[in-house]
């Protein structure tokens, strides 16, 4: 439900009110911001597009969340348009709402990081230095990154001790140094199947190790813990565990929260953003002024909010002078796989071990983070393992076809369902390898279709280097030796450049040049005073982890320093 | 006021509406899209009889595209048509072993394939999904695959 004190704080906001800054969009990018700088006493206002959803709104009713979709957009409304390069060159556009293809993930107050899974994986200190490291390939726009690890790590712990991040530090040959001892809350329950797991790689000489996660295990920072529900990712948490950035930052600060407010365009000056504009519920536009801004809509409505606020200083968008704006846009490259245990090979204990509910699996491998292929270092990536996902109409779904690949109902589907889903069950692995930077993967905004709001929607340019798809193979074909180790049957994957949505970074990349940059080291626009980008749209390359754990860090460092330049602000007119 | 009365309109003719089954170009009867989508229902699915009346709750849904909806109309038509051609009767005139037929013989067409796969679909909603939708009748559903649903459950249907 939409909350209608929050509404009526923006009602009673005078005309005329200054803010000390103003957050577009209130997901991982844009809360650590407005919690930290609302504490410090600023004049925080955040702009979200989507409805306010507490802890008490949030259900395990499938039909509405996973089948209906509920948290994001009807692609008639607001959709992109998706420019597909193939290896030839060949560009097809598709629309999204004549191909049902959607890249919206939560459009709602904390944003996607609501119906995150909350796996946990800061970036390595190699990640950060890509291109000195293991070299430039061709094609890619591969850059080191203008901080290193060592000015992220404070807030990587920062992270774990505020959105309270769950686990069991193992030593293994890629554990990023740490300052901390272990993580502040103990690892979650798993399954009985772990053991198996773990003795598989065991005799296959891999380390393994316990997934960090960021759901709370017991009650702590005033939420309380997982109640293994068994439905987490894609779901709300209503217990507050999951560290969602409403749950853990923006319910736990004075920071005044919008909900329902579109921002469609920013104005300038020269070299200041004067005011953010944006659309109620109603269609109705407001303004808000503010000595600063920050821009954390998601990656690619980030960099569409820019291409689309334009004026006589910025004719091509606002900080796109140089052509940067969209550009080197990314995703977590890799796939998926799985494989099947069956009753007919296991014990009674196996199976019972099998078909516990709610505990997790939390398993990973980052034994190939780095690898070696014809004498040259490549960059691997990570191996998440997991149960499949809970919902049991999308898993009745999956049964629809039989081994010959015909469509099949009546009693030989009502057989084929009950055998799948009451005896045996899914194991499933993620593959997580760095989406290369190249010039063919953009957004850019379309001269014709509009959104709801009458503004012209996003494109999505794609194109995936082949280089992902050799480093993803290798990856998944050891996790499929690990599933064989098991006794897993049915095993198969999938390693493609189909992008996922809810894995998306880069967009406006940060650097110390202007001419190949859109943020300075600080992830402030190089061509403003006041604008700020906090999102995963900063990342030059994204390293071989999911995203979320880095995005909340550097929106904690860029915190800070946007807290240097108030106070400075302060001090200079005392002065 | 223009789009109100064209949802009126979509909802009139999705639901009220016969569609008007045709046979070398020239009309051969017409048909009720809910008794005949009711009728495959329990053709595909023989649990799916007590769960037809989910088929208005899609047809009237705010997040089922148009698209789909039509879609959905537009089969109840080609699947009569294709009834006519084999056996010179309605769908819901055929007995069972026949309808079976149809329903194999329209499953060699990719849009045959497709309106199956999307019936299937929402049948699986309907025997699966939380009972506040007025469905999946004492849990029937979940008992019958041992599954236990996740908490909080909703307290009211998304429509």
């Amino acid at each position: 439900m939409a909350s209608s004190r929050q509404r009526s704080a923006a009602s009673k906001r005078a005309p005329f009110m200054m803010y000390d800054v103003c957050i577009i969009g209130s997901g991982a990018g844009g809360s650590p911001i407005a919690y930290e700088l609302s504490n410090a006493g600023y004049r925080v206002v955040v702009l979200e597009k989507g409805k306010y959803y507490k802890e008490d709104d949030f259900s395990k009713d499938e039909l509405a969340v996973s089948r209906r979709e509920k948290f994001t957009p009807l692609l008639k409304d607001e959709q992109h348009v998706i420019n597909d390069r193939s290896g030839d060159g060949k560009i097809s556009r598709y629309v999204g709402s004549e191909y049902n293809w959607s890249f919206w993930n939560g459009s709602m107050v904390g944003g996607s990081s609501n119906l995150m899974s909350g796996y946990f994986h800061r970036m390595k200190p190699d990640d950060f230095r890509l291109k000195s490291v293991y070299g430039a390939i061709e094609g890619a726009n591969i850059v080191d990154w203008p901080i290193g690890y060592e000015d992220l790590e404070a807030y990587y712990e920062k992270v774990e001790r505020i959105i309270g991040v769950s686990g069991l530090v193992k030593k293994h040959a890629f554990l990023e140094p740490r300052s901390s001892g272990n993580f502040p809350h103990a690892r979650l329950e798993v399954s009985g199947v772990t053991k198996w797991f773990d003795a598989a790689c065991g005799s296959l000489g891999f380390e393994s190790f316990c997934t960090p996660r960021a759901i709370l295990s017991e009650d702590a920072l005033g939420r309380k813990a997982c109640s293994y529900s068994n439905f987490c990712g894609s779901y709300g948490c209503a217990t507050g565990a999951k560290g969602s950035a409403r749950a853990a930052l923006l319910q736990r600060c004075s920071a005044e929260i919008i909900p329902e407010a579109f921002v469609y365009k920013l104005q300038s000056d020269a070299d200041t953003i004067t005011k953010a504009y944006y659309y109620d519920k109603e269609l109705n536009s407001h303004a808000i002024t503010a000595k600063i801004f920050v821009v954390a809509a998601q990656a690619i409505e980030s960099a569409r909010l820019l291409l689309n606020s334009k004026n006589k200083y910025f004719p091509k968008g606002m900080a796109n002078n140089n052509d940067q704006v969209g550009k080197n846009l990314i995703f977590s490259a890799g796939g998926s796989g799985q494989g099947r245990f069956r009753f007919e090979t296991l014990t009674k204990e196996r199976q019972d071990e099998l078909m516990q509910r709610g505990v997790f699996f939390n398993r990973s491998l980052q034994e190939w983070y780095e690898y070696e292929e014809e004498g040259k270092r490549l960059k691997g990536g990570t191996i998440d393992f997991l149960f499949e996902h809970a919902n049991i109409i999308s898993r009745a779904k999956k049964e629809f076809y039989n081994e010959e690949g015909r469509l099949i109902w009546g009693r030989e589907l009502q057989e084929k369902i009950h055998n799948s889903l009451t005896a045996s069950r899914v194991l499933r692995f993620e593959v997580f390898n760095d989406w290369l930077p190249t010039q063919h993967c953009f957004v850019s905004v379309d001269d014709t279709l509009k959104d709801k709001f009458h503004m012209p929607v996003g494109v999505i340019n794609l194109w995936g280097h082949p280089h992902d798809i050799k480093v993803g193979e290798h990856l998944a074909q050891k996790a499929v030796g690990i599933l064989q180790k098991m006794g897993a049957s049915e095993i198969s994957y999938s390693i493609s450049s189909s992008p996922p949505p809810n894995l998306v970074a880069g967009g406006c990349r940060f650097g110390n040049d202007p001419k190949t940059s859109v943020l300075d080291k600080n992830c402030k626009a190089h061509a403003l005073k006041n604008l700020y980008v906090s999102d995963a749209s900063f990342m030059p390359t994204g390293g071989s982890v999911p995203y979320t754990w880095t995005i909340y860090a550097n929106a904690f460092r860029v915190a800070d320093e946007i807290r240097k330049t108030l106070t400075q602000t302060l001090h200079t007119r005392q002065i | 006021m223009i789009l109100n009365a064209r949802r009126n309109f979509l909802k009139q003719s999705f639901l009220g509406t016969a569609v008007l089954v045709m046979s070398a170009n020239k009309l051969f009867g017409a048909v009720s899209p809910l008794q005949t989508l009711a009728l495959v229902w329990e053709d595909l699915f023989a649990h799916a009889k007590e769960n037809t009346p989910y088929i208005s709750l899609i047809l009237n849904h705010s997040r089922v595209s148009d698209e789909e909806k039509q879609f959905l109309r537009n089969g109840v038509q080609w699947l009569n048509e294709e009834a006519v051609v084999m056996y010179k009767q309605m769908y819901a005139h055929l007995d069972s072993s026949q309808r079976q037929e149809v329903l194999q013989s329209i499953s060699d067409y990719r849009w045959g394939n497709n309106w199956i796969e999307m019936m299937l679909t929402y049948i699986m909603e309907a025997t699966l999904g939380d009972p506040v939708y007025g469905i999946n009748k004492e849990e029937g559903g979940w008992k019958w695959l041992h599954h236990v649903s996740g908490v909080p459950r909703p307290k009211e249907p998304l429509l």
